[in-house]
């Protein structure tokens, strides 16, 4: 069968369009004038290849003091290994290990050191005390009729 | 090797003259993953660290610029697999410029760039088009369909087997394509309504 029967599209993905020779590409530009899917595919692939090789193109050149600034960064890094590992831990945790220990000093002070400010709290008699139990329970018994009667009465006779 | 020994022995002139000599290269590989030159830059001091601290693991069967491109690749592979996202490919978002590159280009056959303009336009539409790929598969196919290297040399640069390059780059072209096939569609669409 030829190329011409077949469809493209798996050629234009195995290989770039760079790497076919010219009588392949002649064959597919054949192809492609009757097939229109394979038109589309190799217009897509044709103009793939030409934003990589672009994209290719890109590439920043190191600057004049590219070599210092890594020889620089060497040294800083030999500095930093050179020191003990302990001596680097104390170093990277110092500030938070001090404010600990700050922090822990002063509530050791407070809990300690200093009087005790606590009052004592005055008795007071309690919203349930025996003397108000008795009292509401006085005053919520109902008045018999003759306890009535005679508080009526006698408050007449006073006002007599 | 005379350089690789020198700088094993802890000759420090040594190490600065294997920067000086190999940072092209180095910054060559760091351009395929950053446009950026902070990027770049910062890509390439990692690699010569690292280069230094593993001088005792080479041993020069291949060459001092062979083992450097591989510890490059694999460092910007690292630094692109832990950088944040980028933005998923979108056909929408096509600009005029790149909207009308793609016009020219479709008339004409597709040659190199004419301008300098053109060619940030389709290096724009490069990175676009490569987002939808892996890091690993981006690299693969930048080097064999951007830079014509062979399949061997895409091997030896990473590490994987010429097996493993060649599904990489077969899957990432069809990718490219599918995508580039769909930023057309849209142009065509998009050229049609403005005729209407």
């Amino acid at each position: 069968m030829k190329m011409k029967d077949k469809h493209i599209i798996e050629i234009l993905d195995n290989a770039s369009i760079a790497a076919l020779s010219e009588s392949e590409l002649n064959e597919i530009r054949a192809h492609v004038l009757e097939c229109m899917s394979c038109r589309d595919a190799y217009e897509a692939a044709r103009l793939s290849a030409a934003v990589l090789k672009s994209r290719a193109r890109v590439a920043i050149e190191p600057s004049p003091f590219f070599q210092t600034r890594v020889m620089a960064a060497l040294r800083e890094q030999q500095a930093v290994e050179s020191v003990p590992a302990i001596w680097r831990l104390w170093r990277s945790s110092k500030a938070l290990v001090s404010s600990m220990a700050v922090t822990t000093a002063a509530l050791a002070v407070v809990s300690f050191m200093l009087p005790s400010q606590a009052t004592p709290v005055a008795e007071q008699p309690s919203v349930y005390s025996a003397y108000s139990v008795i009292m509401d329970r006085d005053a919520d018994e109902p008045m018999s009729y003759e306890q009535v009667l005679s508080t009526i009465y006698e408050d007449e006779d006073d006002a007599r | 090797m005379d350089l690789a020994r020198q700088a094993q022995d802890g000759d420090e002139s040594a190490f600065a003259e294997i920067v000086r000599r190999y940072s092209p290269r180095v910054f060559s590989v760091a351009s395929r993953f950053f446009r950026q030159r902070t990027l770049v830059e910062e890509a390439a001091q990692e690699v010569f660290l690292k280069a230094y601290t593993q001088l005792g693991s080479f041993e020069g069967r291949g060459s001092l610029e062979g083992w450097l491109t591989r510890i490059a690749t694999n460092t910007c592979l690292n630094m692109v697999r832990s950088a944040k996202r980028r933005p998923e490919f979108t056909v929408s978002d096509l600009s005029d410029d790149e909207q009308n590159w793609l016009e020219q280009q479709s008339a004409g056959d597709g040659g190199e760039p004419a301008s300098v303009e053109n060619s940030l336009v389709a290096t724009d539409l490069a990175d676009r088009l490569l987002s939808v790929l892996s890091p690993e598969d981006q690299q693969a196919l930048l080097m064999i369909d951007g830079e014509q290297a062979s399949i061997k040399e895409v091997a030896e640069a990473t590490g994987w087997s010429e097996s493993k390059v060649k599904v990489r780059a077969f899957r990432a072209r069809k990718k490219v394509r599918e995508a580039m096939d769909k930023l057309l569609s849209y142009k065509n669409k998009r050229a049609s309504s403005t005729a209407d």
